[in-house]
């Protein structure tokens, strides 16, 4: 039995709410039923194995995918109606996420801050914080084309939160990085996180969610299987630790489902 | 749509595109030099080669060498003809030993000093250029040796020669000064302007629709608030503007190489000089009118395909994949363009000007000959402008599927 919701956790402003949202791409179901909340000031996290459901869920948040059933509400705009209010409102930062080799990345902050209706003198100032921030350096001035996996994924963090959103969605952001750029990466999600932000953070690595996320939930073939802060999914495991915990939740909805059979 | 968000949309694809080598040596500088070079390199080879023939002294092999009337030798001498005994005449031009050969017979001067007729047999190889190009060098100093003996026989009986032309023809050509100077092959300007329009904005579409997949910059692009039909604006503007931008530098390039042929080669072409300057179209002059007709034609023209290749490099999940569909796109353009040589055998109708592409094709035709028509002028446009409406709905509707954007 999956652990209850945390209602230990005030909910201090709702700024994810997501409920009963459902989606398939033909006879495959990618996400059933799934409703979960994030308030403000809150890293939430997804966790579950590949194929799971966790990328289609934020596809659909970020207004990427659309719903088979089932509604959201993101920074108080309705996902069905209020699509462009939503977009300008998130920042995603995703593991296979590209830049256009052929420009600079001062460029590439230029270009999507125009696109979010940014001022160029803003824009400027923001790349100065930025930089400070995610020590740009010489990315900056470097066409994409000859980065490093690290200085791509710093101007792909810095082109997500260019505008400041209030929400981000971080989907395996660390995938495929070096210690260094994964633990830059991991910095500054748990800097991110203040009144009025909220951080999604999705992953298949325990130990980040342990280490990031005030609460998260499992997802598995496309459902939640269970929900909590990290403590109480952990308690499932019989005191062996988050890892053990996900994988006797699994066994068990595979028993219950006949999967295991 | 917001004109500020589609421009920048425009503007990046313009920058992306023009910091490609690849893209601006085969968008750019190759039709620049690429028409000019086929338009000279071929007239100036076979000017060349026909001059060469008709000055050197070609060997002609002879059976029966010492049968050949005076005159007929003089003949031969006049039109650069040496002669050469041979046994076989066929086995010589088979072995390489002349490219053309006589046999003269037996009794050649007593029947054509009898008033009789003698048979000469002419032995060349057919499909051969060379043999049969020696071949008729023979056949023009024949026929000079035969008009010589009927001149002489008509004079014996008191008879002109203009007794064997009762009745003479005079051509009198109709057309009017631009049909004349646009030459026979002036169906190359709606055919560069309709493949270098595709070649010019296929990098471009290909890059901004499956290069951005491949990249996994599309997601973050349709992630930021901008619209779909704000991005297709973007990229079709961006597209649009490089096939246009090579199909100027095609047209350029034709313009240069007409010009170079006629002011610095056409001294050099001797007799062939006239003829395949006109051929070229060496000398077209179009009018300011035309060249706002023709501007108009090839922006739609433009439009069309670069919406076609949005729509359909679209589908394609790599830069690669999107190649191999849009390359059989170019037989919807060659084919057409190639067949307006021959339109005048097939013959064209109305309806003709109903169809996409081929419609704009045959006006741009027409206005480099002067001979286009208003309502078919119209037609066209009109047509073209409703195509190029839908192609961007259906280019718009590839952006918006969720199974053509995250196709896998």
């Amino acid at each position: 039995m999956a652990p209850g919701p945390s209602g230990n956790i005030a909910a201090v402003s709702e700024l994810i709410s997501v409920r009963g949202i459902d989606k398939s791409f033909g006879a495959v179901k990618a996400v059933a039923d799934l409703s979960f909340s994030v308030s403000s000031g809150e890293v939430y996290g997804l966790l579950g194995p590949n194929g799971a459901g966790k990328t289609t869920t934020l596809r659909i948040l970020a207004t990427l995918l659309t719903p088979d059933a089932g509604e959201a509400t993101i920074a108080g705009h309705d996902l069905k109606r209020e699509g462009e209010a939503i977009r300008s409102t998130i920042g995603v930062v995703n593991g296979g996420m590209g830049l256009y080799d052929r420009l600079t990345g001062r460029e590439i902050l230029h270009y999507f801050g125009g696109l979010y209706g940014m001022k160029r003198a803003d824009i400027d100032r923001r790349i100065e914080e930025l930089d400070e921030l995610l020590q740009l350096g010489d990315t900056l001035s470097r066409r994409a084309g000859g980065y490093s996996t690290g200085m791509k994924q710093k101007i792909v963090v810095a082109r997500a939160v260019l505008h400041d959103p209030t929400i981000i969605f971080f989907d395996e952001a660390t995938s495929g990085l070096d210690v260094v750029a994964r633990r830059a990466v991991i910095d500054f999600v748990k800097a991110y996180p203040s009144a009025g932000r909220a951080v999604i953070y999705s992953t298949h690595v325990m130990g980040e969610v342990e280490e990031l996320c005030d609460r998260a939930c499992i997802i598995y073939q496309g459902r939640k299987i269970a929900e909590g802060t990290v403590k109480e999914l952990a308690a499932a495991g019989e005191g062996k630790g988050l890892e053990d915990a996900f994988f006797q939740l699994i066994k068990r909805f595979d028993l219950s489902t006949g999967a295991a059979a | 749509m917001r004109p500020g968000i589609i421009s920048r949309l425009a503007r990046k694809e313009i920058v992306s595109t023009l910091r490609d080598t690849r893209a601006i040596v085969s968008n750019l500088l190759i039709p620049l030099l690429l028409v000019p070079l086929m338009m000279l390199g071929l007239p100036l080879l076979l000017g060349g080669l026909f001059e060469r023939e008709q000055v050197t002294v070609t060997e002609v092999g002879v059976v029966g060498l010492e049968n050949a009337p005076t005159k007929l030798l003089e003949a031969f001498k006049a039109g650069n003809l040496g002669l050469k005994p041979v046994d076989d005449a066929t086995q010589a031009v088979q072995d390489g030993t002349v490219t053309v050969a006589v046999v003269v017979p037996d009794d050649i001067e007593r029947l054509i000093t009898s008033g009789g007729s003698a048979q000469l047999e002419l032995v060349s190889k057919v499909g051969n250029m060379k043999s049969e190009l020696n071949a008729s060098k023979v056949q023009q100093a024949v026929s000079a040796y035969q008009s010589e003996i009927v001149a002489a026989r008509l004079q014996s009986a008191g008879l002109d020669t203009a007794v064997l032309h009762p009745v003479t023809v005079k051509t009198v050509d109709a057309s009017s000064k631009a049909e004349r100077s646009s030459g026979q092959l002036s169906w190359l300007i709606p055919f560069f302007i309709a493949i270098w329009t595709l070649t010019g904005g296929q990098m471009t579409a290909i890059d901004a629709t499956a290069g951005e997949k491949e990249r996994g910059t599309l997601e973050v692009l349709l992630v930021a608030p901008v619209r779909r039909s704000e991005v297709v604006a973007g990229k079709f503007i961006a597209t649009m503007l490089f096939g246009l931008s090579a199909a100027t530098m095609a047209i350029v390039g034709f313009l240069v190489g007409s010009l170079v042929m006629q002011r610095v080669f056409v001294p050099r072409l001797g007799d062939q000089a006239d003829s395949i300057v006109s051929v070229m179209g060496g000398s077209i002059a179009v009018g300011p009118l035309a060249i706002v007709q023709l501007l108009v034609s090839a922006v739609l023209l433009a439009a069309f395909v670069s919406a076609l290749l949005l729509g359909v490099a679209m589908f394609a999940r790599s830069f690669k994949e999107a190649q191999s569909y849009v390359a059989p796109l170019s037989f919807l353009f060659i084919l057409p363009a190639v067949g307006l040589q021959f339109k005048d055998l097939i013959g064209v109708s109305d309806s003709v000007y109903y169809v996409p592409v081929l419609n704009t094709l045959l006006l741009m035709d027409n206005v480099v000959r002067g001979t286009a028509v208003g309502s078919e002028m119209l037609v066209t446009w009109a047509v073209m402008l409703v195509a190029v409406l839908i192609l961007l709905r259906f280019a718009l509707r590839n952006f918006q599927r969720e199974s053509v954007i995250f196709r896998s």
